[in-house]
């Protein structure tokens, strides 16, 4: 297995498999993937072409039926639930379609809660919030709740929620399918901010073209197999992305 | 966070949360409703026990209950010499006591001749308070009798009515007697009014053939907690008598008294049950509409024991807003019942009288049964909690957020 210290994600002859026993579904076939720090990847493929599934599996939210994924040279497959949860809070971060903010929480706290979660001291999750704030340019939103904020607003928020527990790499489930141009616009801007100047990896599913020209590497994705991995330094679409008409 | 976020959450949904706490504030308003009833009836209970049927405590002839033998006397003047020095004693009757037939013209009936001393009787007995046709006895006349409305209505006896009564004296022998009715008592107890008659205790005596004896002592004491001391006493100085206390000599109330938190226990039982499924179905609806979002909070980190805290504190935060509720509500309505009492006399008088019960309730708060009734209305919810809870952690991430 290529692992190296700036290697992220390695996946290994991942599968999974939905409804074994009754209509089976394979939803991610025998992938192999490795991502390295600071990469910004697309992860694109038809509905049902298992990106989700995929993403899941990387973030250790499912458990693959047969291979190995290591997360920071750790094999995430092998842990147990409690001790999974605890990897993901303090090695990845998660963007959502639909942003899923806590309503009763104010955006802020909402940004908090998940360094409160790692026993972070008081002053310490306060600068934390001002930088975060600050680089998603919501500083003056704090203390407004996510039904105050547009969808744009909230999904920038997700996007600091992510990154409040300094992790690895940040996964995000079609993070600008809910969003108008000029919102997905300004957070791609915002996660390439950080991509570059903070090196966070990045590795986002989408079927959305402005998304995918920022990416610098993408990855398709077709009835659950990798069918093309393309590394890109250009920002002109892949043509392999192209070819699949998205 | 954990209790921040909780109080946030319980007041998302407000109709729900509402369902909740008042459930919580009806269910501890029946629970100490039901102990503040329960409490009023046996406190009057005990008090009519006391003031008017058997009072603190009754002395004996060791033999004398097993079948009322006229024979087996205690000495009155040793009685009332002892007696003057004991602590605690507010007043004393003496009594002789004997059982026979009455019969009028039209009918007989077996009862109690209660032989008294007017005087003292009033106040032990406070058997002037319960004469609702004619007067008391006077010591001065000797052939007159008190009846009970439930017996004089039987024998269809009134005021003035000429009747024989007919017992065995101390040597066995039968003797009658010529009384003529000059009171009609009532207590709330029918059976007591059914069965007992007052006469002057020297003319029974007389009868009986007997002189400076009595059969039975009935002492009221200063206050009630004393009973078991003076008894206690009482007993180490008349070794060669009987010395009971109320709840002896009226063991049926006792009995009562002693099995009400029985009672109390499993009516409480029954509104918890109902309490704690109302809660269930509550919590587990709002479990279920929150999927979604414990699902993203397992899948950022927030570990299981978390999250079953969060949704038991926020139960618990509903419990502690209908608790204060709950008793304000109690108290309150048992405040108001405890001035006009619950007047149950149009569906069950009669059967309140023939057991002994007034049929005027006047509940009292349980305060001493308050922080039980609270522990449990808390420990409902908090147990209550725990298949919602549970139903939390079990969601898995990636299916949660799915949905």
């Amino acid at each position: 297995m290529n692992t190296s210290t700036s290697t992220v994600i390695d996946a290994h002859k991942v599968s999974r498999t939905f409804n074994p026993e009754t209509i089976p579904v394979l939803a991610v076939d025998d992938v192999h993937l490795h991502l390295e720090r600071g990469e910004f990847t697309a992860l694109v493929g038809p509905s049902g072409s298992g990106k989700t599934t995929l993403l899941n599996l990387l973030g250790g939210l499912d458990k693959p039926d047969k291979g190995i994924i290591h997360i920071n040279g750790v094999d995430i497959t092998k842990l147990p639930a409690n001790k999974l949860i605890d990897f993901r809070l303090h090695n990845i971060g998660f963007v959502f379609q639909s942003f899923n903010l806590i309503p009763v929480l104010t955006a802020k706290e909402n940004v908090e809660l998940i360094m409160q979660l790692q026993h972070r001291k008081k002053t310490e999750i306060a600068e934390r919030v001002k930088i975060l704030f600050h680089q998603i340019g919501l500083e003056d939103k704090v203390n407004t709740r996510p039904a105050q904020l547009s969808g744009g607003q909230q999904q920038r928020v997700a996007v600091a929620r992510a990154l409040a527990s300094k992790p690895q790499f940040v996964l995000a489930d079609e993070p600008t399918a809910n969003l108008d141009s000029k919102s997905a616009a300004n957070l791609l801007d915002v996660m390439a901010k950080l991509n570059v100047e903070e090196k966070i990896t990045f590795i986002f599913s989408t079927h959305d073209a402005r998304v995918i020209e920022r990416a610098r590497r993408v990855i398709t994705l077709v009835d659950g197999q990798i069918h093309s991995d393309t590394a890109r330094v250009e920002t002109n679409v892949p043509h392999e992305v192209d070819k699949l008409k998205l | 966070m954990n209790l921040s976020l909780a109080w946030r959450n319980i007041w998302r949904n407000r109709s729900r949360s509402f369902i909740i706490l008042t459930s919580v504030a009806i269910g501890l308003f029946a629970g100490l409703f039901v102990l503040g009833l329960y409490a009023g009836m046996m406190r009057s209970r005990v008090r009519t026990v006391i003031d008017s049927e058997v009072s603190h405590i009754q002395i004996h002839h060791k033999n004398f209950k097993d079948d009322f033998d006229p024979a087996l006397v205690m000495d009155e003047n040793l009685l009332k010499d002892s007696l003057r020095s004991v602590q605690g004693i507010q007043s004393i009757a003496y009594r002789a006591v004997t059982q026979g037939m009455l019969s009028t013209a039209t009918g007989s009936a077996g009862v109690q001749i209660n032989g008294i001393k007017p005087a003292d009787e009033v106040l032990v007995s406070s058997l002037n308070t319960k004469i609702i046709e004619g007067q008391i006895l006077n010591e001065e006349t000797k052939s007159h009798l008190l009846i009970g409305k439930k017996l004089a209505d039987k024998l269809k006896v009134k005021l003035g009515s000429k009747v024989v009564l007919t017992f065995t004296d101390q040597e066995s022998n039968m003797v009658a007697g010529a009384f003529r009715i000059v009171g009609i008592y009532q207590t709330i107890n029918a059976a007591i009014d059914e069965l007992n008659i007052f006469v002057n205790q020297q003319t029974l005596n007389t009868y009986l053939g007997l002189k400076q004896t009595c059969h039975e002592v009935a002492i009221r004491l200063h206050r009630d907690e004393d009973v078991e001391q003076v008894k206690l006493t009482l007993q180490s100085q008349f070794p060669q008598y009987v010395v009971e206390s109320w709840r002896e000599c009226s063991p049926e109330t006792d009995l009562m008294v002693s099995t009400l938190d029985q009672y109390s226990a499993i009516i409480i039982v029954i509104i918890m049950i109902a309490l704690a499924f109302g809660i269930i179905n509550t919590m587990l609806m709002s479990v279920l509409e929150r999927t979604r979002e414990i699902g993203m909070l397992t899948a950022l980190g927030m570990n299981r024991p978390r999250v079953f805290l969060l949704i038991l504190l926020e139960t618990v935060m509903l419990t502690l807003v209908g608790v204060p509720l709950g008793l304000f509500l109690s108290w309150i309505t048992l405040a108001y019942f405890q001035e006009v009492g619950i007047d149950i006399s149009s569906f069950s008088g009669a059967a309140m009288s023939g057991f002994g019960f007034s049929s005027m309730i006047f509940p009292e708060f349980p305060s001493s049964s308050l922080l039980m009734v609270m522990m449990i209305v808390i420990s409902t919810a908090l147990l209550a909690a725990i298949f919602p809870s549970l139903k939390a952690i079990k969601l898995q991430p990636a299916d949660a957020l799915r949905q």
